[in-house]
């Protein structure tokens, strides 16, 4: 148990001091970046790394999650902290129909039919412009005033985006971790390994692989919510893009599937190498992402965190 | 009746092109079963190619296939011999996400060298169009529809009448026995690859007078070929170039008398459909 604590207060602690002591805001503001991209590489991982199901459409979701809580809040007036769960389950809930419809298809074919979704809801974006104001989009210009422990909390600073962020990412990992030592985590790898046997032992493969295709969207809808909140601007061609689908992908496999602390690692090489190359890469600043993914797949199939657990449980069993 | 034939024909024009994309994807699909999702990007490498050959050296868009269709067969091999093969092994997800690595590094590595501006190549012929029987015709895509015939017809016979092509229709079939006859698997994979990449690569700087160019063009384009390949079922080539016409027919026509917003979607629907009830195509020729 102490194995598993020190590692969790450690990153508590770090997480509660880094916005005590950083003043520095683009620093503040690749942690954000980083903890934003752990939860939505730990939303893919769910069901990418888990279940072996490569999805190429958690855009959707994401954008599903960043619509659902930017309209809540301009044309509801509800604030940011409720639409950010709420986003979630909008995903969740629209993530059963796709869930029932793609789930029928295996391996390739299943990814090919996300993409297919995610540009449908893409396009659903772009044209019902009654809800969704089209290709204009929407835009937060004040985020409501809040006093907490008695302070006004300043929208404009880095800080209470660093909280919420830190928050999700916390849930985020906290339910992967769960979910590896659950009835479902046991069934979802033995449908990665194989599906056929996995169904003649008795798991009902189509429920298993719905029910964690929901809890992958409720992460990547919150991840989406956030995106709204932090960013305050909203469009189909920022939420929707395949670009963003990708991402999810290249960070759980960069980082270790199937681990729980593989997205974290992959969000903090992936976010944090390109947004400090930015300035000098100005217009192809992905170059690293496809050079990590193509070397990651080549070297360590595993991920850097599947790779270091393995050294670790190595080292440990020689001494 | 005017606007149906004008769509009809400007549709099987821009068809036969998209088929020639997705034919080097289904022939890569069904040799080595991998799905390459960079296949986008050679074709926005060839559209490049087209685009820089003739703003530089004045060379016609269509007289530098010679060159640069040659130079990507060499660079598929190269590819598949150096980075492709090593990966393989390790199933057919794996390779399904190198090839997004890969994907993403060119598009990103070309955003870098040519920044994400929109290009055209305006050639001296392309202004105005010829009109047989009042329907109006690109004269660069009428150029590129009979190219891309002759592409294809070439490709036909290479598969059909020559040994490697025979081996290459062989291998698709079964690579296990394949390797019995003695076949030289690894080779043909090779080919093949470089086959694809040439196939890409050419329809890119086909369609390049035709098209805004920009680095992630290829985005756009490889989501247009799977809709292509899958309509025709994967690894077929004949399924391909129905595919590829369909395709094309259907988003022109859908532009004309659904919207124009929406046509983009007629065919992502069209592509659910047919994975989810005819995983084997429209013509249950692939497999």
């Amino acid at each position: 148990m102490t194995r598993r604590l020190l590692p969790a207060l450690l990153g508590v602690a770090v997480l509660t001091a880094i916005p005590l002591t950083v003043r520095n805001s683009f620093f503040l503001h690749v942690c954000i970046l980083v903890l934003m991209w752990t939860v939505l590489g730990a939303a893919w991982n769910v069901l990418g790394g888990f279940a072996g199901q490569v999805s190429f459409g958690h855009a959707a979701l994401f954008a599903v999650g960043a619509y659902t809580t930017i309209i809540l809040y301009l044309k509801g007036g509800l604030a940011p902290w409720w639409g950010i769960p709420l986003g979630g389950l909008a995903a969740a809930l629209v993530s059963v129909p796709i869930g029932l419809l793609c789930f029928r298809l295996r391996g390739p074919y299943f990814a090919l039919a996300t993409l297919a979704v995610a540009e449908i809801v893409k396009l659903v974006a772009l044209n019902w412009e009654s809800v969704t104001a089209g290709s204009v989009g929407y835009l937060i210009t004040t985020l409501p005033p809040v006093r907490l422990l008695g302070v006004a909390v300043n929208w404009e600073g880095k800080p209470p985006f660093f909280v919420t962020a830190a928050l999700l990412a916390v849930v985020a990992l906290l339910l992967t971790g769960w979910l590896r030592s659950s009835r479902l985590g046991a069934y979802l790898v033995a449908i990665r390994e194989n599906e056929d046997a996995a169904e003649a032992v008795g798991i009902d493969t189509v429920r298993a692989k719905v029910l964690t295709l929901a809890l992958s969207a409720f992460l990547a809808g919150m991840g989406g919510g956030f995106y709204a909140f932090y960013f305050r601007y909203v469009d189909p061609d920022a939420v929707a893009g395949i670009g963003l689908s990708m991402e999810m992908v290249f960070i759980a496999v960069v980082g270790g599937l199937g681990t729980v602390g593989g997205p974290l690692i992959g969000a903090v090489f992936l976010t944090a190498v390109a947004e400090l190359v930015r300035d000098r890469f100005q217009m192809g600043h992905l170059i690293f992402y496809g050079l990590f993914m193509m070397l990651v797949i080549r070297f360590m199939p595993e991920g850097i965190w599947g790779r270091v657990r393995r050294l670790t449980t190595r080292v440990r069993a020689g001494a | 009746m005017e606007t149906l034939a004008q769509s009809l024909v400007s549709g099987v024009l821009t068809g036969a092109l998209y088929a020639m994309i997705g034919i080097g994807l289904t022939v890569v699909f069904g040799v080595m079963r991998i799905i390459n999702l960079a296949h986008g990007e050679m074709v926005m490498l060839g559209m490049f190619g087209a685009f820089w050959g003739h703003t530089l050296w004045k060379l016609d868009p269509f007289v530098s296939i010679l060159v640069w269709a040659p130079l990507m067969f060499l660079a598929g091999m190269l590819l598949y011999r150096f980075l492709l093969r090593k990966i393989m092994p390790g199933g057919e997800l794996n390779t399904l996400l190198y090839t997004a690595g890969l994907s993403l590094l060119i598009a990103n590595l070309a955003l870098f060298a040519w920044t994400g501006d929109y290009r055209t190549i305006s050639l001296s012929y392309g202004m105005t169009p010829v009109r047989p029987l009042g329907i109006a015709i690109a004269i660069p895509l009428a150029v590129a529809f009979v190219l891309a015939i002759l592409v294809t017809v070439a490709l036909w016979l290479f598969l059909s009448r020559t040994n490697l092509g025979r081996a290459i229709r062989a291998t698709s079939q079964s690579a296990e026995a394949a390797v019995l006859m003695g076949i030289d698997v690894e080779r043909v994979a090779m080919v093949t690859f470089g086959l694809g990449t040439a196939l890409a690569a050419a329809a890119g700087v086909l369609l390049a007078p035709s098209l805004y160019l920009y680095p992630t063009v290829g985005e756009l384009l490889i989501v247009k070929c799977f809709v292509i390949v899958v309509l025709g079922g994967l690894g077929s080539v004949p399924g391909a170039i129905a595919g590829g016409i369909l395709l094309g027919v259907v988003e022109s026509l859908g532009a004309v008398y659904v919207s124009s917003t929406y046509k983009d979607g007629i065919g992502f629907v069209l592509f659910l459909a047919v994975l989810l009830y005819r995983p084997s195509g429209l013509f249950g020729t692939g497999k």
